[in-house]
């Protein structure tokens, strides 16, 4: 790959199955749930206190997208080195497994779950990053496996990563 | 989808409109949440393989929640307009799969739709239901953008809860605080 931008960037070839990158801590307060679900998911129970009370998460929550766009941008943050990301394929088995209430610190760990190449696009490889997303008492609040196409260094070299 | 469990039939479409993506709100969700060169800066993204700048997948997505909220919303004022009572929408359990298949670009307009694919009674959660939906987003030239197959709860209307049920509704609402 020629891509000036990327070339000291991790490689297909730099990452490997196990790896876990831990995400730090993020304390998410009202107001910030606010904001967020104000412009992106305004539902009544994750702006409003009163019909937040009476729902079924019994108080303002953030709204479970706001979970994930905080845990892909502490991915991005957390990565040892900067990743030849060349895009999202997308996610599988997203679950909101309790909420994110106000003022609950969430973090959690990615890892690495598989690495393959394909013969169709020798150039990337295909990544699979498992999070496992948790709050302050270490319960987990959100799950997701996304699978990300990531430059390889030398396509010429096809036994890296059991190619199919 | 805003009516009663009973009444959401799986084929069911609701239209959401669409949303017309600018440069400036592209490179304002990437600096926060996804900032890579190919998401926040025109020049350096001409070096990647998508040629230029395109949104964050999650930021697409999120748009998409957007609509589906205010369409909710709208659909239940239309009801309303009717003389019909809208149901109850509950917070959603999950995404069992979210496809990108074609990135958005600054001036692309994307429509997104939502269809109802299955239904089933909770499990975990009597008197309500679970909704199978798939969101779709397709952009100006018809390719699609995005495919999503949400999870989401529904309230029953003719809901009779077993005395066994009641008194666990009655015992989680008084140790919840």
């Amino acid at each position: 790959m020629n891509n000036p931008i990327t070339k000291d960037y991790a490689h297909f070839e730099d990452l490997e199955i196990g790896q876990t990158i831990d995400l730090g801590a993020t304390t998410l307060t009202k107001e910030m749930i606010i904001t967020f679900a104000t412009e992106f998911d305004p539902f009544p129970f994750h702006i409003d206190e009163k019909a937040a009370k009476a729902s079924l998460l019994g108080g303002i929550a953030a709204s479970g997208w706001q979970t994930g766009a905080i845990a892909l941008k502490k991915l991005l943050e957390n990565f040892p080195k900067k990743l030849a990301s060349a895009g999202g394929l997308g996610f599988t088995n997203l679950k909101w497994k309790r909420p994110v209430m106000a003022n609950d610190t969430i973090g959690g760990t990615v890892t690495i779950a598989n690495k393959r190449r394909t013969k169709s696009r020798p150039q990337w490889g295909i990544v699979t990053l498992e999070f496992d997303i948790t709050n302050q008492k270490s319960q987990t609040v959100m799950t997701m496996s996304l699978e990300n196409l990531v430059d390889v260094r030398n396509p010429e070299i096809t036994d890296e990563g059991s190619p199919k | 989808m805003t009516r009663w469990y009973e009444d959401i039939h799986s084929g069911q479409k609701l239209s959401l409109g669409d949303h017309t993506f600018t440069l400036e709100e592209i490179v304002k969700y990437n600096l926060q949440y996804d900032n890579q060169y190919f998401h926040t800066d025109p020049e350096l993204a001409k070096h990647s393989h998508f040629g230029g700048i395109i949104a964050s997948g999650w930021h697409t997505a999120l748009i998409g929640q957007r609509k589906l909220v205010d369409g909710l919303f709208a659909e239940e004022a239309r009801l309303k307009a009717l003389g019909e009572e809208p149901g109850l929408s509950g917070p959603s359990p999950g995404i069992n799969k979210m496809s990108f298949v074609t990135p958005v670009k600054p001036g692309d307009t994307i429509s997104f739709e939502l269809s109802v694919t299955d239904k089933r009674p909770s499990k975990s959660l009597p008197g309500w239901g679970l909704l199978f939906n798939n969101m779709k987003a397709v952009n100006q030239r018809g390719e699609l953008v995005y495919s999503a197959d949400y999870v989401a709860f529904s309230k029953l209307r003719d809901f009779k809860p077993t005395l066994k049920q009641r008194i666990g509704i009655w015992m989680a609402r008084a140790f919840s605080g």
